[in-house]
Order: structure tokens, then sequence, then C-alpha cells
């Protein structure tokens, strides 16, 4: 009898059918892999599963028994916990405020810090309890919601994408953290995720979803990656990047030529010390390091949310005035942070609103029209899936929203383009064709930094290695010397 | 809608009950109501009075709270609207039109002003804008209360041996604001005409221009806003400034329609500011929502001053108020999404 057995669940959101007659089985004692393309209906079916919003039609069974959750505290009394796509945390409440909120009776804050280090014993995710969420790193925040979920005892916990910004020893701790909790626990997991690697190793079964259906349902250890990535999306998947691999064969750099496009000078800035770094015309520099390392800051300093204390920021060899909003995006600097939802959308505005939000245009009237079909050639070229691209930016699939930063980032033809993390959330399709768009803008001329956790798209793309580690650089390699060994080193002895 | 709806008659449920408990009759208290705001061609003249302060401020109301900025001065802001208009109405010998079209001007410049100091304290010393708006109206009502007890200012000019009031003298009629052709009994006052012009001007100056645009993006998620290159301090002055403008611009209209004394008043708003701002807060801060929502508001205050003739106390029509707005924000409170936090 399946810990989880979900028949017929159907979703429509007026003429999209998000999830179409889905059946899945998840039995105790088992990691099973959620997978499809961006859209597919994965966290639809997961939120439906809690509560969070209505099916049409289906039966959800626990343990055998039909169960309906109406909200997620009723699904947390039936066993079911989650841990979101997009972080739910409050930003200015401490980590152990979060952790406990929800909770009834009396507050004691030592008896919470206390459970909290616990936990973070037990299941390997160090947190500080005291620390406020805001100054956290993405990777950090991410324990902070496991913590958060584990805490309430779910019989099934449901991941949605929970290692998008963790780096691969944060990843396999995470996962070693789940095995146990799934063997000794008799937990039953359920993992959504695009990195295919990730699921063959950490899932006993795999389910791939596309437009709603089930399309492929397997053993792990009877299917391997390049056959996920064809179900997932339909075609065959060539770039060993996007799908998680060390590429066989060393990249070979393109000829960077000029004046660096990108100079940034002694850049100190909270968790920043200065950071020295150029990037060419014509190459793609990667940033590579752990996650909490400086690069967030570095991104905040680039987005214009933060004003560094010392050092310059030179784009094509004029220095910026951070001080001044959208000094950076004038001067010719297209961004993709970290943390999209907090500087680079606006998710209660449109999808047409999101992707045209920086090219306004100098009148006082806005031209409509001219937006609209701006967005509409941004959407296509994109493969942004909306229903209506009037529909608010929040009711697109995590994968899309992404879709839509990198559309808007990438068409103002930008001198300098700097990425975090861009294939974040992207599914194997899309990525691959982010990577070949990138290779392609890079050769036209445009300078690339690279701003990533992932070994293996830094290995795949950079001409250029740049290690960043406790905020400073603190190496260099080329693509023909790089190898995962030796960045490795370059990532631990930064640290120590 | 539904559950606005069944809110909303939650809400009318318990008016009716303390009607009754109060001694009053529901049925009879209703009938007051209609007969002092629709049932006559009066009536009606007077509700639509009453209508176009309301629409002006919260239109107002809707653009600052768009931008994120909270400006919850709107009364005080009337006030220095009637202040400036006063001043302007009494002291400048302009022909008719001329001066009417100056003392609105001055109502709105001079609290557009007014609001955009609390702008100003924000950027010099980060004063919180919802705290400092809220003072400023204690402020606006020191600073008229002023003006009007000093006989060098604007205090009513003595005649013979009668005691002065503390008060300014009658706008001079060629000041006022006069009705929109003749209609037996019915009286079109040109305030509602540029309440419902501004509320229209706010909707287009929201959704069709680029700094409207660049004020919706701050108010739903500064960080973006910033990051793509709105100046914010400018954006939130601008947007505070034009509710306090749209506020005086109604403290102006107030003190020359037959509503008021056409005098300066400390109490000249008749709380209205207030009002303004609950239009707003019903409407969605949207300016053209603001237009039905402010007419009901003023059906209830024109109705609320005949409940006093059934018994009931006339406070009651401000409870009745104050549970419609209930009604109107419950549904928007994610219950939900409380329950599992
Ligand atoms: N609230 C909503 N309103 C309208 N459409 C929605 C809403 N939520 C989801 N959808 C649509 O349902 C479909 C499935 O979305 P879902 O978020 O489940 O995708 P997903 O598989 O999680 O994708 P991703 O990998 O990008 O996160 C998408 O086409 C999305 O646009
Ligand atoms: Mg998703």
């Amino acid at each position: 009898m399946g810990a989880l057995t979900l028949r017929g669940i159907t979703k429509r959101y007026g003429t999209v059918v998000a999830c179409d007659a889905v059946d899945l089985d998840v039995e105790r004692g088992e990691i099973h892999g959620l997978l499809g393309e961006n859209g597919a209906g994965k966290s639809t079916l997961m939120r439906i599963l809690l509560g969070l919003e209505t099916r049409d039609a289906g039966t959800i069974l626990r343990d055998g028994r039909p169960v309906t959750a109406g909200s997620p505290r009723e699904a947390v009394a039936l066993g079911i916990g989650m841990v979101h796509q997009h972080f739910s945390l409050v930003e200015p409440l401490t980590v152990w405020e979060n952790v406990i909120l929800g909770d009834t009776g009396r507050i004691r804050r030592s008896r919470a810090c206390a459970e909290i280090h616990e936990m973070s014993q037990r299941y390997g995710l160090p947190v500080d309890p005291l620390a406020t969420v805001a100054s956290l790193s993405a990777g950090e925040r991410q324990r902070v919601e496991l913590i958060k979920c584990l805490r309430r005892d779910p019989a099934v916990l449901i991941l949605d994408e929970p290692t998008s910004v963790l780096t691969r020893a944060e990843s396999a701790e995470l996962f070693a953290v789940l095995r146990r909790v799934v063997r000794s626990e008799g937990r039953a997991v359920v993992l959504i995720s695009h990195k295919l690697a990730e699921i063959t190793a950490a899932t006993d079964r795999v389910t791939v979803l596309r437009h709603g259906r089930v399309v492929f349902r397997s053993a792990t250890a009877a299917t391997d990656v390049a056959e996920l990535a064809r179900q997932m999306v339909g075609r065959e998947v060539a770039d060993a990047a996007a799908l998680g691999l060390i590429p066989a064969a060393p990249h070979v750099p393109e000829k960077a030529q000029g004046d660096p496009a990108l100079r940034i000078r002694g850049l100190t800035a909270p968790g920043l010390t200065g950071i020295d770094l150029e990037v060419r015309p014509g190459e793609i520099a990667g940033l590579y390091g752990a996650e909490g390392n400086g690069q967030a800051q570095i991104g905040d300093v680039l987005c214009g949310l933060v004003t560094p204390d010392a050092g310059t920021v030179e784009v094509g060899g004029v220095p910026v005035d951070l001080r001044t909003p959208g000094a950076l995006h004038t001067a010719g600097l297209g961004i993709v942070p970290e943390d999209r939802h907090r500087a680079a959308v606006v998710p209660a505005m449109s999808v047409a609103a999101n992707l045209t939000m920086k090219d306004l245009g100098t009148r006082v009237w806005l031209d409509r029209r001219r937006l609209r079909r701006r967005a509409r050639e941004l959407a296509a070229e994109f493969g942004v899936v909306a229903t209506s691209l009037d529909a608010p930016l929040s009711s697109l699939s995590g994968g899309n929203q992404q879709r839509v930063v990198l559309a808007r980032e990438l068409s103002g033809d930008p001198r300098v383009l700097v990425l975090a993390q861009p294939t974040q959330g992207l599914d194997v399709g899309a990525a691959e064709d982010l990577h070949e768009r990138l290779r392609r803008c890079a050769h036209d001329g445009m300078a690339v930094l690279l701003i990533s956790t992932e070994i293996e798209e830094v290995l795949g793309l950079a001409d250029r290695v740049l290690v960043i580690a406790s905020g400073r650089v603190a190496g260099e390699l080329h693509a023909a010397e790089a190898t995962p060994e030796q960045l490795g080193m370059l990532v631990g002895g930064g640290a120590g | 809608m539904t559950r606005t709806a069944a809110w909303s008659a939650l809400a009318l449920l318990v008016s009716a009950v303390l009607i009754v408990a109060t001694g009053g009759s529901p049925v009879e208290a209703m009938q007051a109501l209609v007969r002092g705001s629709v049932a006559d061609a009066t009536a009606i003249s007077v509700t639509l009075l009453y209508a176009a302060p309301l629409l002006l401020i919260a239109a107002g109301a809707c653009v600052s709270a768009s931008a994120g900025v909270f400006n919850i001065g709107q009364e005080g802001q009337v006030l220095i609207g009637a202040l400036a208009g006063a001043a302007a109405g009494l002291r400048l010998a302009l022909p008719g039109p001329a001066l009417i079209a100056v003392v609105g001007l001055a109502g709105a410049l001079a609290a557009g002003f007014w609001a955009w100091l609390s702008a100003l304290m924000h950027r010099l010393r980060g004063v919180d804008i919802v705290v400092s708006t809220l003072l400023m109206t204690f402020v606006a009502q020191q600073v008229v209360a002023f003006a009007v007890n000093t006989p060098w200012l604007l205090q009513e000019s003595r005649l013979g041996r009668a005691t002065v009031l503390p008060q300014t003298n009658k706008l001079p009629p060629r000041a006022l604001l006069g009705s929109l052709g003749s209609y037996p009994g019915l009286q079109l006052n040109a305030g509602l005409l540029i309440a419902v012009a501004a509320a229209v001007s706010v909707a287009v100056l929201l959704t069709r221009t680029r700094w409207g645009f660049r004020v919706t993006m701050l108010g739903l998620n500064p960080a973006a806003a910033a990051h793509s290159g709105v100046r914010v301090t400018v954006v939130t002055g601008s947007a505070l400034a034009i509710s306090g403008t749209l506020a005086g611009l109604a403290g102006a209209v107030l003190l020359t329609s037959p509503l008021s004394t056409n005098r300066l008043q400390p109490g000249g708003t008749l709380g209205l500011g207030w009002d303004g701002l609950l239009v707003a807060l019903i409407a969605r801060n949207r300016p053209l929502l603001a237009i039905p929502v402010a007419l009901l508001f003023a059906v209830l205050r024109s109705g609320g001053s005949f409940l006093a003739a059934t018994g009931v106390p006339s406070y009651l029509a401000d409870i009745v108020k104050a549970l419609l707005v209930l009604a109107f924000v419950a549904p928007r409170v994610p219950w939900r999404r409380l329950a599992v936090a």
C-alpha cells in the first residue's frame, strides 16, 4: 500500500490543462523523482496535494485512505509537508521565528533555538537560529525551509526543486539526509528537479510529466539521463552541461579581444573584499564558487541594490556611478540576478509588463502597441508559455518566469551580460537553448560573466574560470587547464 | 464577489441588530437613509455635493497607495487646501471665473506641497510616511486654528460690536462654484465634474504613462523598480505631492460648495478626509472604481443626517460605514494563508 497514491488528478486554468488525469504512486521508504519540462504541471500537482489549489477531478489516497487537504495546515495533519520552489520565508524575521511561525501555544525562544540546533545536527543542515532571514544566502534560506518542514514530521515530504540553489557538495549532503529520512525514518519523498544527474543518483523511481500527462514511469536503475531528457522535452539533448554532466572534451576558449568591457576594481562591500575582475568582449568568464561566498553580493552590487564601500565598476571603460538607479543598465549591463523574485520581476504585474519594464521608451505616454508587440516577440523567441501576456507573472511556472527574465535581459543587446545561476529552474531543453544562445552572444562580441555554483556549467561554457571563496577571488584558471579537481582545490583553499 | 456580498450582508445584519438594540427600527432607519440621500432632487443634489470632495480625495489616495506610499493625512491636506483657497478667495480682487480657478489652484498647490513635506522628511530623516502624514494633520489643524483666530490673518472682520468667531469672512459669491445648468430642483455642481475628471485623469496617468508604470512598479516591488532605473525618491515624492494636490483641491471645492458655510472653519472638513481614504481602500486603489464607492459614501453621509429624526443616533451611520468597509476588506484577507502561517 502506497504512502501516497494519486488517481486521475486533473486541473485546468481556463483553457490550459495543467494536470491531465495524473496517476502517481509513492511508496513508503522511497525517493520518487517527478520530472517534466517547464510548465508540465509538477508544481501544480503538488500544490493540489497540499491544499493550495483545488482539483477538478481525481482522488488522493494517503496510506490507502481517501483524503483531501483543504489547506496546508490540514495537509500537515495528514502528514504531507512541502518545500516550495520559491522561498516563502518572512525576511525581516529571524530563522527561529520563521521556523515556529504558525505554532500555537507559548513561544519560547530558547526551546525553539535548541530544537533548530538539534535538527540541524541530525540532518546536517547548519544554520544560525538567531540570524535574520534577510541576511541569509539562498542556500541558507533553503536549509531553513527544510528544517521548518521536517520539524512538522511529515510522512510524505515534497521538495520542489530544492537543490537549484545548492552546490554539488550541499546537494550531496541533502540527499544523504533524505536517504536517512527515507530508510530509517520510513518517510516517502517526492523530489522535483531539473538536474537529471541528481535524479538518477538520488531517486528510486521516476515519473515524467509532459503537458500535464504522465508520459513515462520507470525504476531509476532501469533508465538514464539521456532517456529521461528525451522523455521530458521530446527530443535529444546533446549539451552535457544542460544534462548536469562534466563535458568530456575540454572547452576550447573563444578568442577574446580588446579592452575589457566589464572591469571591477577593488570592489568591497559587506561580504566582499577587494574583488578585481575583468571580462573582455567575446568571452564567457565563469565565476565559480560554493554558494554564500560573495556571489550574491556581487549580484546585488551589479543590480544597483547595494552601494559598495569601495571600488569601481567600469562598463566599456567608463566608470559607472553606482548610486544612480539604473546607471548600470544605461551603461549597457544586463543582469539576471540569482534571486529573481527580489529584484528582477514584479510578480503581480503582467507578463508583458515584466518583459518590457526596462524598455519603456522615452516619451511620457507609453506606446502600448509597441510594448505589446515587443512582449509577444520576446515570449515567442524565448519560449515563454503563458495563458496570456496579460496574466500576472506569478501565474507562470517557475521555469517560465526565469525565461521572462532571460528574455528581457538578453534582448536589450547589452555590452556586458551578467548571469547568476541562469539555468536555475530551466528544464534541460531550455538550459541547452540558453547555453547555445550564450555561446552565440559571446561569439558576437558580448562580454559574459557567468556566476554559477555548478561546476558542469562553468566547465562547459566558460573560457576562463575565476574562483570565488570567502568574498575574494581565490584564483583563475583557463578553460584548457580547468578540471573539477583543480577547481575543487581552489574553492577549498580559499575558504581555509 | 460572492464572498464580498456575503460579508456585506453580514455587515448589514449587524447594523440592523445595532439599530434595534439602540431602540430604533431598521426599516425606519433605512427609509430615513433613502429619504435623505436619493428620494428627491434636493436630496440627490446634496449627495452629489458630498461625492465630489470624497472622490477627489480618493483619487489622490489611489496615486500614493499605488506607489506603495501610504498617505493617511488627507484630512490635514484638505484643511490646508481650504486655507490656501480661502486666503486667495478673500484677498485677491479677480473677476469671477479667474478667481474660482485661482482658489482651486492655490488649494491644490498648497496641499501638494504640504504632503510633499512628508516625502522630504522621509528622505532627510527617514521619518515614516504613514506617521508623518498623520501627524501633519494635527499640525494643519493648528495652523488653521491660528489663522482664523488671528485678526490680522484671516479671522472675520469685526462689524460693530458683534463677537467674532474663529472663522474667516464668507467668500465672495463670484468665488463660489456654481451649478451646471439648472434642472427643476436638481443641482449639478461643477465640483462633481472636476472630481470625475480627476479620477479619470488619475486612471489614465497610472495605466497609460511611463510615470504611472513606474509608480505601479515601485508599489509592487521597490527593489525591482530601483533595479530598473526608477528614481525612488523622486517618484515617491511626486506621488505624495499628487495625492496631496487632489486632497487640497477637495478642500477648495468643499470651501466653495453650497454644502459649506463658504468660510474657513477649523472643523470645516466634516471629516471627509478620512472618508475619502476609506473610499480608496474599498475601491482597491482603482480610481474609476472609486466613483461608485464615493457615491455610496455620499449616500451614507447625506442619509445619515436624516437618521437622527428616527430616534437612531446619527453616529450609527458611521458604524454602518465602518462595517461596510470591513465587509469589503474581509474577503481580501488571505484567511487560508493566515491559518497556515
Ligand atoms: N494560478 C495560475 N493561473 C493560471 N495558470 C497557471 C496558474 N498556475 C499554474 N498555471 C499554469 O499551469 C501550467 C503548469 O504550471 P506548473 O507551475 O505546475 O509547472 P511546473 O511543471 O512546475 O514547471 P516548472 O518546471 O517551470 O516549475 C503552466 O502552464 C502555468 O502557466
Ligand atoms: Mg514548478
